[in-house]
Order: C-alpha cells, then sequence, then structure tokens
C-alpha cells in the first residue's frame, strides 16, 4: 500500500514536470509564431526599418543581412581553425603533453563567458588593431565563440572513423594527406557541415559578443566586412529596450527563431538522413 | 609528396594560429585586471557593497554582482532540477521508444533558442505577471531572472539527465524484467540511485552555463548594484560588463575593472567545471 503510493508519487512527479517542460517550450514557440507570424511577409523582410522610435514601421532587411554576414564570418574563420586542429589533434600530433595543453586551452575558452569574449573584441579587435565596430569584429569574436563548439564534435566524429580503414591505407603506401583527404573528410563530411550549421545558429542567436563589437542600432545592408551592421538577436535586445512590444517586435523575433530553427532543423535531418543510408 | 608536406605544414599552422589565439585572450584578460587589483587589492574586491568606478576617490567592490550571479544561478537550478530531472525520468522510462523520438527533438529546439528571446519572453510574461499580480512596482527581480535562466538551462539538464538514464534502463531491463521487478520498483531503487552522480553532474554544468549567461537575466533583473534579494532588484557580472564596457574609456581605472570582473567570473566558472569533472571522475570508477 505505501510502495504503492511512493510508486503514484513517481509517476506523478516526472509526468507534471515533462507537461510542464513541454508546456514551457510550446508556450515560447507558439506565442512568438502566433504573435509575430502575421507581421511577417515580404514588405518586412525587404523593407529597412522606419519610424521613431525606430522599427515601429518599415521591415528589417538589413538586420537579415546583417546576422547572415556575422555568422557568415563567425563560420568561416571558426571551421577552418577547428576543423584543422582536429585533424592536427587526431592524426599528426604525436606528443600526448602537447595534445593535453592544445585540449585545456579549447576546454578554458570553451568555458569563457560569451560576455567576456565580447569584452575581449571590443578592447582588442575594435580598438587596439583598429577594425572598429564592424562585421569583421563581431564575425571574429563569434567566431572565437563557435570554435570549442565546432573542434569539440569534428574531433569527435574523427575518432569514430574504423581504425582498421586508416590502417589498410597506410599499409598500402597511400600519404597521410591522401587518406585524410580521401578517406577522412570524404566519411566524416556530412557530420562536419552539420556541427558547422549547428554552431551557425548558435553564433546567429548570440547578441552578447556583438554588442559592442559589430553590431549597431541602424545601419543598411553591410556592404563589405568592415563596415558595422544591424542584427536580428541587438535589433530586438534595442527594441524591447525602447518599450511595450509592438508587433514589429514580434515580428522580428519570429524571423529570428525561424532562422535558428531552420539552421538547426536542416543540422538535425541531415545527420538523421545520413544515418538512414 | 609535396602536397603531402604543405598540407601537414597549413594544418600545424592553422592549429598554432588557434592555440595562439585562445591563449592569448586567457593572457590579454589576466593582463588587463592588474591595474584594478593592484588599486583594490584582491582582498578589497570583495571587501564592500560599493562599486563606484569613476569619481575622484573610485571604490571597486564587486561583492554585491559575485552574490548575484551566484543567488540567481542557484536559483535557477534549484527551480530547474526537480523539473528536468522529471521531464529525464518521463522521457527515459516511461515514454515509449517512439514517444520518445518524437519530444527529445523539442528539447535540443528549446537549447538552441536565442537568449535574447527567453529575456524577450520573460519581460512580458514573467515580469509582467509579477507587476499584475504581486503588486511589485517593478517586476524585474532575481526571482524573475531565476525563473527565466530555469526555463534556458532546463534542456542541458534533461538531456545529461536523459541521456545517463536511458543507458541504464537499457543495461537492466532484460535482467530486471526477467526477474519480474516492476517498472517502478526499478526507476526508483535502480536507476535513480545510479543516475545520482550524473544528475549531480548535469546540475554543476548547468549552473555554469547559468552564471556566464548574459542577455537573458540582464533583461529581466533590474540591473541595480544591490545585494540579491529575492524580490529585489539586483546586477549579475555578465550584465555589469554588458551594460558598463561601452562608457569605459580605455585605459581609465573603471575599464581595468570590468576586465577584473570578467576575470572573476571566468575563475568561479572554472572552480565549477572542476567540480563537474571531479564528479565524472568519481562517476567512472
Amino acid at each position: 500500500m505505501d510502495k504503492k503510493s511512493k510508486y503514484t508519487r513517481l509517476l506523478l512527479w516526472s509526468v507534471l514536470s515533462s507537461a510542464l517542460t513541454f508546456a514551457v517550450i510550446f508556450f515560447i514557440i507558439g506565442y512568438i509564431l502566433l504573435k509575430g507570424g502575421g507581421t511577417v511577409n515580404a514588405e518586412f523582410l525587404l523593407d529597412s526599418p522606419k519610424g521613431f522610435p525606430l522599427g515601429s514601421s518599415g521591415g528589417i532587411y538589413p538586420a537579415i543581412m546583417g546576422s547572415l554576414a556575422f555568422t557568415g564570418v563567425a563560420c568561416s574563420v571558426a571551421s577552418l581553425l577547428a576543423i584543422s586542429t582536429a585533424i592536427y589533434l587526431k592524426f599528426y600530433c604525436s606528443s600526448r603533453r602537447l595534445y593535453n595543453i592544445v585540449s585545456l586551452v579549447i576546454e578554458s575558452t570553451a568555458g569563457m563567458p560569451s560576455i567576456v569574449l565580447g569584452l575581449f573584441g571590443y578592447t582588442l579587435f575594435v580598438l587596439k588593431m583598429g577594425f572598429g565596430v564592424s562585421v569583421l569584429s563581431g564575425g571574429l569574436v563569434l567566431g572565437i565563440m563557435i570554435f570549442p563548439f565546432i573542434e569539440v564534435r569534428v574531433e569527435k566524429r574523427l575518432s569514430e572513423i574504423e581504425q582498421e580503414m586508416l590502417l589498410s591505407s597506410y599499409a598500402l603506401g597511400v600519404s597521410r594527406y591522401y587518406t585524410i583527404k580521401r578517406l577522412v573528410l570524404r566519411e566524416a563530411l556530412p557530420d562536419i557541415i552539420s556541427s558547422v550549421a549547428l554552431a551557425g545558429g548558435f553564433a546567429m542567436g548570440a547578441t552578447a559578443p556583438i554588442i559592442l563589437t559589430g553590431a549597431v542600432i541602424y545601419a543598411k545592408a553591410p556592404e563589405s566586412v568592415m563596415s558595422p551592421a544591424m542584427a536580428l538577436s541587438y535589433h530586438l535586445y534595442v527594441l524591447v529596450g525602447e518599450g511595450a512590444p509592438t508587433e514589429y517586435v514580434y515580428g522580428t523575433s519570429t524571423v529570428l527563431v525561424l532562422l535558428i530553427l531552420a539552421i538547426n532543423g536542416a543540422a538535425m535531418l541531415f545527420g538523421i538522413m545520413k544515418r538512414g543510408e | 609528396m609535396k602536397s603531402d608536406k604543405a598540407f601537414e605544414l597549413i594544418i600545424k599552422m592553422f592549429t598554432l594560429v588557434s592555440v595562439t589565439i585562445l591563449g592569448f585572450i586567457i593572457f590579454f584578460i589576466g593582463a588587463e585586471s592588474i591595474p584594478a587589483f593592484r588599486h583594490s587589492g584582491v582582498a578589497g574586491f570583495f571587501a564592500n557593497e560599493r562599486w563606484h568606478p569613476i569619481g575622484a576617490e573610485p571604490v571597486l567592490s564587486i561583492l554585491p554582482m559575485v552574490l548575484a550571479t551566484v543567488y540567481v544561478s542557484f536559483l535557477a537550478v534549484a527551480i530547474a532540477l526537480p523539473i528536468g530531472v522529471g521531464t529525464a525520468v518521463f522521457l527515459s522510462c516511461i515514454a515509449g521508444e517512439s514517444a520518445r523520438r518524437v519530444l527529445k527533438p523539442f528539447i535540443d529546439l528549446m537549447a538552441g533558442l536565442p537568449s535574447v528571446v527567453f529575456g524577450f519572453m520573460g519581460l512580458i510574461v514573467v515580469v509582467g505577471y509579477f507587476e499584475r499580480h504581486f503588486s511589485m512596482s517593478s517586476g524585474e527581480s532575481a526571482l524573475a531572472g531565476g525563473i527565466v535562466l530555469a526555463i534556458m538551462i532546463l534542456p542541458y539538464i534533461v538531456s545529461t539527465c536523459d541521456t545517463t538514464m536511458a543507458g541504464i534502463m537499457k543495461s537492466y531491463k532484460i535482467s530486471s524484467d526477467s526477474l519480474g521487478v516492476s517498472k517502478w520498483h526499478m526507476v526508483r531503487y535502480l536507476v535513480l540511485p545510479a543516475a545520482k552522480r550524473s544528475v549531480l553532474a548535469g546540475a554543476v554544468l548547468a549552473l555554469a552555463r547559468g552564471m556566464g549567461e548574459t542577455m537573458a537575466v540582464m533583461m529581466v533583473i533590474g540591473n541595480s548594484p544591490l545585494l540579491p534579494r529575492l524580490l529585489g532588484k539586483c546586477e549579475t557580472i555578465p550584465a555589469l560588463i554588458a551594460l558598463e564596457m561601452g562608457g569605459a574609456p580605455v585605459g581609465s581605472l573603471h575599464y581595468h575593472a570590468l576586465f577584473a570582473a570578467g576575470l572573476i567570473l571566468i575563475i568561479m566558472r572554472f572552480a565549477v567545471s572542476m567540480a563537474v569533472w571531479r564528479i565524472k571522475r568519481g562517476a567512472d570508477l
């Protein structure tokens, strides 16, 4: 009897808490999409913000382009360096101590709060190196932020490659470069792309690193990496600070959320499709 | 053979560049903090509740922000932990394989939402609710920050716990079933005790994430450098840096003080990560 009520309580606890968890998820996404969905149309996507305070009318085109530019710079810089580092650690690094040092540095960066990276980037890139508030400065900070994210996933994927395949390749006298290029990368490519895409979604949603390094309240769609840009996440933050949320604010959140969901969804589908083969 | 050497060289060069940049960040933050510590002394940084970085006689004590950071993130973990573990029990032990496959992606989806969206929702829903129902002049408070942060770290707790619990379920299911042990007995006396360490590790990991969170927390806690109270305004270290770094001229004491604040936050997170590492090492034994 006593035992039975104990189990009932256990059941009740787990059912109620998962109901709460999923209710919160559906509420957040549903609320934003329902309230903002009506605002999103061609004009909203292709016009610039207008009105006073800014964003009481018009669209969010420059912010969308800015977000894509920041994410693009971050992903290109971070993926090039992170994939190289992962290949080095897995295939070239022969010293245990060196491996540990590199891993420790990567791990400490992963544990770095994004706002501290922003502070670092603001001082170094914006002020000391003279990049100014620009897509480049903001993109570099975001790139540093997602570097460990990509490196850890790619390195894990590379370790999952069958040792036998590598050894056979080496035994046949195939060079390490050719083995990596034709066997390893080909095998791991879908997962590497998927990791980079997930990291891109992460970078696109981040606000703290670009507050002072790249994002501005108003700008045209960026023309080069040296120009400052708007970003959806920062634009949303600015709009919320202006006062009572309007349809325009919900519309901005809807576009931001949908973009990130699309990126993450594509990355996830990519992984599922590959496994399904 | 030539391309072989060139490839190796390029890979080594990029790795060197990466490690140099990342190592330099840590060094840079440390170096830029020194003048602030020299001004107040390390103990002086935690001496009182006064944060006046500008003026004739600047006082740099970051104690209220340190306490607020710890307070808000502990509050968030305290709220999220029972709900997260309960959800993980449901996903790994109660929901069938197909329900789990449908529900799990929603947890990942929630983890991917940008923090500024959580802050926005927190502001209109949580803060708005406090203002309407608690007759508070402003609903922005440590509690609001704790609730919003709890929602943000919930998916991390669910993910870590669910992975472990599903693993335990899988490895003991057959023996447990053949012995005629009921599912509930198994959950209560096998899965939960065996997952204890991983739950703890998940909680500490979530705590570390919470301490570093900027936007969502900053948008709902009111940002006043006061000692944290449940229904009072406070300011976390990330919020302090985000709000003040634009106004601090390079090289000023204020500027160095913000770097010192960042360094303290990194050390706090590092201490928490060490705890995770120790818990995990214990779990493997």
